[in-house]
């Protein structure tokens, strides 16, 4: 396995965090029901069609990756990269070529063989390539995969990327829940109705927008994995009866993604028992200024705008507590490629809270709005209640140096579309990053023309920096330049950057093996999950 | 009756259609469609393939084309495909619809038995500190919203017992002991509320009748309290209790809506707002006329009781 140097910075990092939860001293049982918790139906079973946790967490048991974060380790990095579909994996061509030796004795769960055609017809797919027989309904990471001139399949089981230039980054959105590998013998739009995989477990029944019951695949690959026999994934909607049937025992875990500190604290408090993990989500939050209107072509005003906002009232009245101060990136100790919190704290918007309100009012003074003639606009958010908490908070700030703003809140329905076609003047957004990756946050956020760059910032130097970036192999000389576009972005103004949520999982303490990482997406697998009752 | 039964069944016939328009119409304005909502939260959209799914859904045509497919569908029998799961929507429907009737029919019989008997007793024992007791407990229900009603329920049951009802539906088939928990509970949510009307009705009704010359001569013949009571007096008075009835189990059906989602019982009513926040129109339409017939088929079948409650009462044609 030849991996992307910079192993020693990284193993630096994990060095100071927890790693795993699991207990050495404690032998796997096998057997048992695990009963999970959702809180909407997802919209498909088809990963690749979909963007929302609620479709990864439960059709993630159905498949398999190429490769997947390590379920075990906490925190996701290219070293807690383990091999899944692929027996190993080596970088040929200086970088350029991506060689994956596959396993032998893999079945689909309707008997068919895997081989290296199906990785194939997986990743054309979404390349959408012309030779493809059916279509992704939606194909929301096909920028993901923008770097692959082609794949090529030698024999059954090696499957060679080829890229247009290096890219560490490939490997690191391979290991992602959202890379599963499709059967190439099933219509793609089939899917998204049914879950047919290799994974650890088989689709047993969705009774739909009420439960979703998987069995242990006894053909699996992995001998002596899973450990249970089944995952019952009940879709509870609302959020008392959630925490109540959780309480109670009902539930064995909670939904992974939204559990405000406050409940948590208090479903704590209500059953001392149950374990509480603090953790990331790779959500940040961040105010966004739409650089197609004239009035933000003046930098002092949007440079006004970040300056009112007091960081820490954020997290403090915005979040309840539950954030850390961060930049482009993740920061540490959730992340990897975030800046360090002293670099962070240099930057405008960071520093002490009166004295940026105080220049925030020079700048709008010197760019003609005062008590006289108050600079208004409106502060758009989506109307989910964490989105209008944060922006409440906003507006408020921006009321201490004298901007009058407004909140518009936004159905979730129309909330991108009206983003995308830059239909806003001032936004509270919140953007969730799949993998904890410069490239699959960079290109998608902050590259020109990019559909989800919502502000229309472009700056081509930045733009060249990202491309040097994403072929760095050197993962020091990578971070060192990650951390220079982060303080470029924001200093530019491309996100008004806020913070970065925390996340707490609660779960009963015969939960085994179910570590949170610090993104969502990506530790669904419950292959090495059991119960300890 | 059945020249006044054919004028019925055109005039139910007739709402229906209204509905069928207005549910048509008032779902497309609202803002945003299911192709935006496919795609509101995609990193990469590709216009064409919005267009795409837009054509394959029936979406860019004029809505007075939408509309005639509907009906020629509904028509054929044909509910057509839930937007959102890809599966035909009867097939998303149909498990839904035993579970919400099943839920008002319990619900509607708590209504009954608690508000029936307790009005009766109230208006028997009018200004008495029963009636007040009564009273104040029919109040207590009107003012109580049935979900509000239905958190405290799950709350207490945590509290006491440490025990909630199944989170999944449970068939009588397969556990008939957690099927009835299953139900009881949001049953005597809803229906307590229900029966504060019922008793209410059933109060001031009795009151009426109870002052008629001919209970005063039942009472002064030395008849039994029970037997003037209910043998004369109760069914003298049920008209208006019986179109509370119907109307309460109409609105039901429709307003299960947050007890279903805080019992977590998959039904019609919880199903519908997510139908709509998914824009999924096959769905939501199918289900709004869905609840429109059985108002519709409720207030019928009222109008058709009282004939049989008050053999006085004929039918005419107007």
């Amino acid at each position: 396995m030849n991996r992307p140097s910079g192993r020693l910075l990284v193993c630096a990092l994990l060095a100071v965090l927890p790693v795993s939860v699991a207990d050495p001293a404690e032998t796997p049982k096998p057997g048992g029901i695990l009963n999970a918790t959702l809180l909407e139906a997802p919209p498909s079973f088809s990963i690749h069609d979909e963007t929302t946790i609620s479709a990864v967490w439960p059709a993630m048991p159905c498949y398999n990756n190429l490769v997947l974060f390590d379920p075990l380790k906490k925190q996701e990095s290219l070293d807690t990269i383990i091999p899944e579909l692929a027996e190993k994996w080596t970088s040929q061509d200086g970088g350029k070529s991506l060689v994956f030796s596959l396993r032998k004795d893999v079945k689909w769960h309707d008997g068919q063989p895997f081989t290296s055609k199906d990785v194939k017809h997986t990743f054309d797919t979404i390349r959408e390539t012309p030779d493809i027989t059916s279509k992704l309904r939606v194909n929301p990471r096909k920028l993901w995969y923008e770097n692959v001139e082609s794949i090529e399949t030698p024999d059954a089981q090696t499957v060679v990327f080829r890229l247009k230039r290096p890219q560490p980054s490939l490997l690191l959105m391979l290991a992602s829940g959202y890379s599963p590998i499709y059967p190439a013998h099933v219509p793609v739009p089939e899917l998204r109705s049914k879950c047919l995989g290799t994974g650890p477990f088989k689709l047993k029944e969705y009774r739909q927008g009420e439960l979703i019951e998987m069995v242990k695949n006894p053909d699996y690959f992995v001998k002596g994995r899973p450990y249970l026999d089944g995952i019952r994934y009940t879709i509870i909607k609302d959020r008392g009866t959630r925490y109540s049937a959780l309480q109670t025992g009902r539930q064995d875990i909670a939904f992974i993604w939204e559990v405000a500190k406050t409940i948590a604290e208090t479903t704590k408090h209500a059953a001392p028992q149950l374990v509480l993990v603090e953790t990331s989500t790779n959500v940040n939050d961040h105010v966004i200024v739409n650089f197609r209107r004239p009035l933000f072509k003046d930098s002092r005003i949007w440079k006004a705008i970040n300056l009112a906002v007091d960081r820490k009232g954020y997290i403090q009245a915005g979040r309840q507590g539950a954030a850390i101060i961060g930049g482009i990136l993740l920061p540490r100790p959730y992340g990897v490629w975030g800046l360090p919190e002293d670099e962070q704290k240099k930057l405008p918007g960071f520093g002490d809270p009166v004295k940026q309100k105080a220049e925030a009012k020079k700048l709008l003074a010197e760019a003609g709005y005062g008590p006289s003639n108050p600079l208004k606009f409106a502060v758009s958010t989506r109307a989910i209640p964490t989105y209008v908490d944060i922006a409440s908070y906003i507006i408020d700030q921006l009321k201490q140096v004298g901007i009058e703003a407004t909140l518009e809140q936004v159905e979730t329905g129309v909330w991108h579309p009206k983003m995308s076609r830059g239909e806003f003047e001032v936004a509270l957004n919140l953007t969730g990053i799949g993998p904890d990756d410069p490239d699959a946050n960079f290109y998608e956020n902050f590259r020109c023309g990019s559909i989800r760059n919502y502000p229309d910032y472009c700056n081509p130097e930045v733009d060249s920096l990202i491309e040097k970036e994403s072929q760095t192999l050197d993962q020091k000389k990578r971070l060192a330049l990650v951390h220079e576009i982060d303080k470029r972005l924001q200093l530019e103004g491309a996100r008004l950057m806020l913070g970065w949520s925390k996340e707490y999982v609660l779960m009963w303490p015969y939960v085994k093996n179910l570590v949170p990482h610090q993104s969502i997406y990506n530790y669904g697998r419950m292959q090495e999950v059991w119960l300890n009752k | 009756m059945p020249v006044y039964l054919f004028q019925r069944f055109i005039t139910a016939f007739l709402t229906l259609f209204g509905m069928s328009v207005v549910i048509f119409v008032l779902l497309r304005l609202v803002p945003g469609n299911i192709v935006d909502i496919l795609f509101s939260s995609a990193g990469f959209v590709n216009p064409a393939a919005k267009q795409e799914i837009a054509h394959e859904l029936g979406l860019d045509q004029p809505i007075p084309i939408q509309y005639g497919r509907w009906l020629r569908d509904i028509a054929r029998g044909d509910l057509g495909k839930s937007y959102r799961y890809d599966i035909p929507a009867w097939q998303v429907i149909k498990p839904r619809i035993p579970v919400t009737v099943e839920l008002a029919f319990f619900a509607l019989l708590v209504a009954v038995f608690l508000g029936v008997p307790i009005g009766v007793l109230s208006a028997v024992r009018q200004d008495t500190a029963t009636d007040y007791l009564l009273r104040t407990l029919s109040l207590a229900g009107l003012s109580m919203p049935s979900f509000w009603l239905g958190m405290v329920i799950i709350l207490f049951l945590v509290s006491w017992f440490g025990w909630i009802p199944s989170m999944t539906y449970v068939s009588p088939f397969e556990d008939f002991k957690a099927h009835v928990l299953q139900f009881l509970f949001p049953a005597l949510a809803v229906g307590y509320r229900s029966s504060a009307l019922i008793m209410r009705i059933t109060r001031s009704s009795m009151l009426d009748v109870l002052r008629e010359d001919y209970i005063r001569t039942a009472w002064a013949k030395g008849q039994r309290e029970w037997i003037v009571v209910f043998g004369h007096a109760l069914r003298n008075a049920m008209l208006p209790i019986v179109t509370v009835i119907g109307i309460e189990f109409a609105f039901m059906i429709g307003g299960l809506v947050v007890t279903e989602t805080v019992f977590n019982l998959p039904g019609v009513a919880r199903y519908l707002v997510d139908a709509i926040l998914w824009r999924d129109y096959p769905v939501v339409q199918n289900l709004v006329m869905f609840i429109a017939i059985v108002v519709v088929v409720a207030n019928l079948t009222v109008d058709l009781l009282y004939g049989w409650l008050d053999p006085r009462i004929r039918y005419r044609v107007r």
